[in-house]
């Protein structure tokens, strides 16, 4: 049953990357992919849709990873980078490097952009472990949460008055970008995007039997030879950098990271190096599905998908908080 | 120290936000014995314990295993050592107790290696030594107990070690479930050979399993030696601060010790 559900999810995961570069505002004949389409038509499939929707799988899989390792980490169903700050402290980043305006990329790949989000993301992230060794005794996974809700929210002011100190097309840049896309034109995007997700997926599968303890408790995992400490440094570090990455290229896409692994839980049980390989399938699939409502629901114009995740995503979050409850 | 000493605690001090937990523990113990740890609540028991287990990393003194400081071994070699079976809460793991005691096989597995066939039988030896076999596919947090507690033991089992951690394994349990484990433990130290710490106020509990005592009060060591003797003079008055009155029945081996307050 639960071999079948990976078989499952990973027909399902390719069938909606087939399909979703051909649904959209405008539908795309099949018959254009062996030439039988004029050229404005093969730009749009070629310069527009398959570069998107690529991004978008890479990115809701990134999503959903870090969305899974961070729940082992904290022992909390609730936890997820934009639910801890991280998300808002590179988009914070992404912000101030937009409002400095000066324009640099490392070796001429990485953009100051994703630079700029990653220091943001990694700022965040150190603020709450700092949180957490500050206080003498082990921070419980509830009260990290909360640390990190604070953080999320001090970010979000911090981003507010960066917004509204800049000029009249900074503000629109930065207000249109935070609130998450998957805009893009030919394939840089989707190729930055892919490394990132090599390396959070492969840390995922790896650690996979490290984060079945760390779920167990961090006593149990430390009695089985677990070096937690260092565990929960890689996975700072790597999650900050990735969501950076992801941040810089989309914007904040908030709460797929938080949906994903839960339902991908139900399919296909507890084993992380299972559900490692499931939130990769599910969550590419799931945001692609969410960017064609995006795009199709308000045609011809189209919405951030990070608006709709958004939405989505805080209604499940309800009902998630109602379920753990009763 | 003493010959043949196969765990040596030496000047094992620790303080916790300023104040002292424990305050110079030292004692030994030979290979294949079982020690329990006893002492009123809050003396400090549990710490030891952790700070033993190299848990708790922040003491001073030295623990020594074999010879060896614990203080520069690898986690994953300490953890091929040592088994503990923790305290437990009522959170709820999402594994089945097959699943769980599979996961205990962790330090003998390379970063990239999955589940050998090795892994398999000794996790399959684990559960059907503590009886276990028949709840092996229920998930943890659906178990009761008493159940649970022999599954975490099978757990331990099966991390293949010499050493065995208990920290209070029978509070919480009911009498069935008190005497099956206390009888389960006893028997892995009796017929594997396998060393055992354990931490309990209980002292019936202690008394039946333990070769050797150690009271801690205030986080000092308060007495140690052969169990039996703890009944001489006005020890376990001094331990616990309270009266104690044994009950022995011809022919039985070890007296049942209850403190005088709770008979009438």
């Amino acid at each position: 049953m639960r071999r079948f559900s990976l078989l499952a999810l990973f027909l399902f995961s390719l069938a909606v990357l087939l399909a979703a570069p051909f649904i959209g505002a405008q539908n795309i004949p099949l018959g254009s992919l062996f030439g039988f389409a004029d050229f404005s038509t093969m730009r749009l499939l070629w310069d527009l849709r398959v570069p998107r929707v690529l991004l978008g799988w890479a990115t809701g899989a990134t999503l959903a990873l870090c969305g899974m390792i961070f729940q082992a980490l904290f022992r909390n169903s609730l936890a997820s980078p934009d639910m801890l700050g991280v998300s808002t402290g590179a988009a914070l980043g992404a912000v101030v490097y937009i409002r400095i305006g000066y324009v640099f990329t490392v070796f001429g790949l990485i953009s100051g952009l994703s630079c700029a989000a990653f220091a943001g993301a990694f700022l965040a992230t150190f603020a709450i472990y700092a949180a957490g060794s500050l206080r003498r005794s082990d921070m419980s996974p509830a009260s990290l949460l909360l640390a990190g809700v604070a953080m999320s929210f001090l970010f979000g002011s911090l981003n507010m008055i960066i917004q509204y100190s800049s000029g009249y097309v900074d503000t629109f840049r930065m207000m249109r970008w935070s609130m998450g896309g998957l805009q893009t034109v030919g394939f840089s995007s989707a190729l930055a995007a892919l490394p990132a997700l090599a390396i959070i997926f492969v840390i995922a599968y790896v650690s996979g039997p490290e984060l079945d303890l760390l779920v167990c408790g961090e006593e149990i995992a430390a009695s089985r030879g677990v070096s937690v400490e260092r565990l929960r440094r890689l996975i700072f570090l790597s999650v900050s950098l990735v969501i950076g990455i992801n941040v810089a290229i989309c914007g904040p896409i908030g709460f797929v990271g938080l949906l994903v692994p839960h339902i991908c839980r139900r399919l296909v049980g507890s084993s992380h190096r299972r559900l490692a390989v499931a939130s990769l399938l599910f969550g590419g699939a799931f945001l692609v599905l969410c960017d064609i409502a995006a795009r199709v629901l308000w045609a011809p114009a189209e919405m951030p998908v990070g608006i709709l995740t958004s939405c989505i995503g805080s209604i499940f979050f309800l009902w998630l908080l109602l379920k753990v409850k009763g | 120290m003493s010959m043949g000493a196969f765990i040596e605690v030496e000047g094992l001090s620790l303080s916790i936000g300023g104040s002292r937990i424990l305050e110079d523990i030292s004692f030994s113990l030979e290979k294949g014995r079982f020690l329990g740890i006893i002492g009123p609540n809050g003396a400090g028991k549990s710490s030891l314990l952790k700070c033993i287990g190299r848990l708790y990393k922040r003491f001073s003194g030295s623990v020594r295993l074999d010879g060896v400081s614990l203080a520069s071994m690898p986690e994953r070699m300490l953890a091929r050592r040592i088994a503990w079976v923790h305290q437990t809460g009522s959170d709820s793991l999402p594994f089945t107790v097959r699943e769980f005691a599979l996961m205990s096989r962790y330090p003998w597995q390379g970063a990239f290696g999955g589940i050998t066939r090795k892994d398999i039988e000794i996790t399959e030896a684990a559960l059907s030594v503590a009886r276990v076999e028949h709840i092996a596919d229920r998930r943890l947090g659906s178990l009761s107990g008493g159940e649970r507690q022999k599954a975490l033991i099978a757990a331990a089992l099966a991390q293949g070690t010499d050493v065995l951690f208990l920290d209070e394994p029978t509070s919480f349990l009911d009498y069935r479930h008190q005497v099956e484990t206390i009888e389960l433990i006893t028997r892995v130290n009796r017929e594997r050979g396998i060393t055992v710490l354990l931490v309990t106020h209980d002292i019936n509990l202690a008394l039946y399993g333990a070769d050797d005592l150690l009271a801690i009060k205030r986080g000092e060591v308060c007495w140690k030696g052969p169990s039996r003797d703890i009944l001489n003079g006005d020890l376990l008055f001094d331990i616990f601060e309270t009266e104690f009155q044994s009950f022995a029945h011809q022919g039985q081996d070890v007296p049942y010790v209850v403190p005088k307050g709770l008979v009438r």
